[in-house]
């Protein structure tokens, strides 16, 4: 191994990003989602980290010139069952894609040494993608690493060193790969509720993140924190609207959905509301207010 | 060399050893008035006694006087020169660098560390641009090697923080010579780009070769100032079945840093994580990679969240002070708190405007 080979001089002007598929968050993400590092979607069940996945998987297929990566993705799910209607009515929606579906790999995952063991294997799948798909692998997707580590450590010292080696592990190999292939790596996490507690961590741009009202944290703790190189918050809020028509006041709620910056090396402490439709999660501009009425799902 | 075997008089030579003049040496660097005083005789006399002392001492000297006995050796005079003249690496923030004495010392090992998202990779970042920042700005006209190991480098924020750098050196220079011509500043972020060395390693074996390999790079590169690594923890937290190892090769890498640092007369950076160390029946924050590799560092700043602001903390240093002061992560790179700026910026318009007034009343 030759060090001076790891030397990377002059630097690239820019890296390389993968479009989310809607403008708004585009600019919100400086781009999209970049290439040779792990970011991270952190939101409790039913905020839209799989939608956003999904969609992902579809942009990535773009052209370079769109923002896409011209590539396939690779799609590593722990929660079961695969969405594949949803996966579809995003397909329909994108008529520029030709047989989209072909070009996404999709396999289960049942454990963190599975996980594991894939990655070191996934080598030759990077070099020679199989041949229904045309392009090469640019894109991973795990959704979610939380699920594959909730269940089987035990909350003893031992089991969580041993929990921790693996974070360890698995970042460094999924870190190595995108560093010699270019790829995109997403990986999305569960949250937990967080005690009150004065002594508490403060991880990234707030001292805590709240959804559905409650006060929340991203699970697998300090150790897997240390791993990511972008996190980004999904929320949502249940807010109470009150439609004044003529006597009658009706109140309802409306669901609200953020997502915002947690900590990146190249993003400002930001946030940016979306809402999901039929066609994927779109990004959400404050002044077009009458429309969110009508699109969401 | 004696000085009774100097050719003198025998009330000088008597003079001499009685005032504990007794060799030749402790003649070398002392002033005529000087000795003129200690021996009681005129001023040209004394001159007279040191021509013929510099004359016969010269040629017969066998340890001359600066060079050591113990190759390597210097007197502590020497290295307090050595080091009240070395340049310190500013951090952009003007209460980080009053911390720490002016900035980021050369030749000497930094560790930094923090929780994740507190600004450790942007201080990386500020300082390999600021390094760069030419001489007659305050600089050390330095190129950067930046060794990352998690992939947090991204080139886009690099060239944010250099044109920010371009433009406040633009804004110094119209302040200092206001009524000069303004001098343009002749440097684009691509230069700054350009003279950052940037290795990208992505396991344990990959780091050790490239920090071995550092000391014949730099030997070819001799404008590096500085040596950041990103962060030096990462692939050293793997379970390791060998922990013995593990030390043995975090104390080696240790040593070449230091070694690189004093040989090179550069700073070398250390990022490092936290993690939670079980101590006193609680869990702690603690900088990653355990109490051994604690003691390899010259200093350590921790980087700590306060109330809504992030701080920087001298733990560990054994020139400088313990100390806290806030700072703050822009768009520009790292910058003070923006309270303290809005009042050292008012203050500067207040006393410009103040001279201006007095100057035109003069006319």
């Amino acid at each position: 191994m030759n060090p001076a080979a790891l030397l990377q001089h002059p630097l690239p002007t820019r890296t390389t990003k993968c479009t989310t598929g809607c403008p708004i968050l585009d600019s919100f993400l400086h781009g999209g989602i970049p290439c040779n590092s792990i970011t991270e979607i952190v939101a409790e069940s039913g905020c839209g980290k799989t939608q956003i996945s999904l969609q992902l998987l579809l942009s990535a297929q773009l052209p370079t010139s769109l923002g896409g990566l011209s590539a396939s993705s690779l799609y590593l799910h722990s929660e079961f069952p695969f969405p594949f209607r949803r996966l579809h009515q995003l397909a329909l929606s994108n008529p520029t894609l030709q047989n989209p579906l072909d070009n996404i790999l999709i396999h289960p995952l049942h454990s963190a040494d599975h996980l594991l063991d894939l990655l070191s294997r996934l080598d030759p799948l990077l070099v020679h993608p199989p041949p229904q798909t045309r392009l090469p692998i640019k894109l991973i997707v795990i959704d979610s690493i939380a699920a594959l580590f909730r269940s089987e450590f035990d909350n003893n010292p031992s089991d969580l060193k041993r929990r921790s080696g693996l974070f360890f592990k698995i970042s460094s190999k999924l870190k190595a790969q995108a560093m010699r292939f270019g790829l995109a790596a997403v990986v999305t996490n569960q949250v937990t509720d967080s005690v009150d507690s004065s002594d508490g961590l403060r991880i990234g741009n707030s001292w805590f993140l709240y959804s559905s009202g409650r006060r929340v944290c991203a699970a697998l703790g300090l150790s897997w924190a240390n791993c990511v190189n972008t996190r980004l918050f999904l929320s949502r809020d249940e807010e109470n609207v009150k439609d004044d028509d003529g006597d009658i006041v009706n109140t309802r709620t409306r669901t609200r959905r953020f997502i915002s910056v947690v900590f990146a090396p190249h993003l400002p402490h930001s946030s940016c509301e979306f809402f999901i439709a039929k066609e994927g999660v779109l990004g959400f501009d404050s002044c077009n207010d009458f429309h969110l009425e009508n699109r969401e799902l | 060399m004696e000085v009774s075997s100097l050719p003198i008089s025998a009330s000088h030579r008597a003079k001499l050893i009685s005032a504990g003049y007794i060799s030749i040496s402790s003649l070398s660097s002392i002033s005529p008035a000087h000795l003129a005083r200690d021996l009681g005789i005129s001023e040209n006399e004394a001159t007279g006694i040191l021509k013929v002392a510099s004359q016969r001492g010269g040629p017969e000297r066998t340890i001359p006087s600066h060079h050591s006995i113990v190759d390597g050796a210097q007197t502590a005079w020497d290295m307090l020169h050595e080091e009240e003249s070395c340049r310190r690496i500013t951090t952009s923030c003007a209460d980080l660098d009053d911390i720490l004495g002016g900035g980021i010392s050369c030749k000497e090992v930094t560790e930094i560390g923090g929780v994740p998202g507190i600004g450790k990779t942007q201080l990386g970042i500020q300082l390999a641009i600021n390094v760069q920042i030419p001489l007659e700005y305050g600089g050390l006209a330095g190129k950067a090697v930046y060794i990352d190991t998690e992939g947090s480098f991204m080139v886009e924020r690099v060239q944010q923080v250099a044109e920010a750098c371009i433009k406040d050196m633009q804004e110094y220079d119209s302040f200092l010579r206001k009524d000069l011509p303004a001098r343009q500043v002749n440097l684009q972020a691509n230069d700054f780009l350009a003279n950052i060395y940037y290795f990208r390693i992505c396991s344990y074996t990959e780091q050790i070769a490239v920090i071995n390999y550092l000391e014949k790079f730099i030997s070819e590169h001799k404008d590096i100032k500085v040596v950041i690594v990103d962060s030096i923890t990462f692939h050293f937290r793997q379970d390791f079945d060998d922990m013995a190892l593990r030390t043995r090769l975090l104390g080696g890498m240790a040593l070449k840093l230091m070694k690189l640092a004093k040989k090179f007369t550069l700073a070398v950076i250390l990022l490092n994580q936290v993690t939670t160390k079980y101590s006193g029946g609680s869990f702690q924050l603690t900088l990653a990679l355990g109490d051994s590799w604690s003691h390899a560092c010259t200093n350590r700043i921790i980087l700590y969240w306060n109330g809504n602001g992030r701080y920087a903390h001298i733990d560990k240093s054994p020139s400088i002070r313990s100390a806290s002061a806030p700072y703050a992560v822009t768009g520009r790179g790292i910058r003070n708190l923006a309270s303290n700026c809005k009042r050292v910026k008012l203050i500067l318009r207040a006393r410009l405007a103040h001279d201006e007034h007095i100057c035109r009343s003069l006319i």
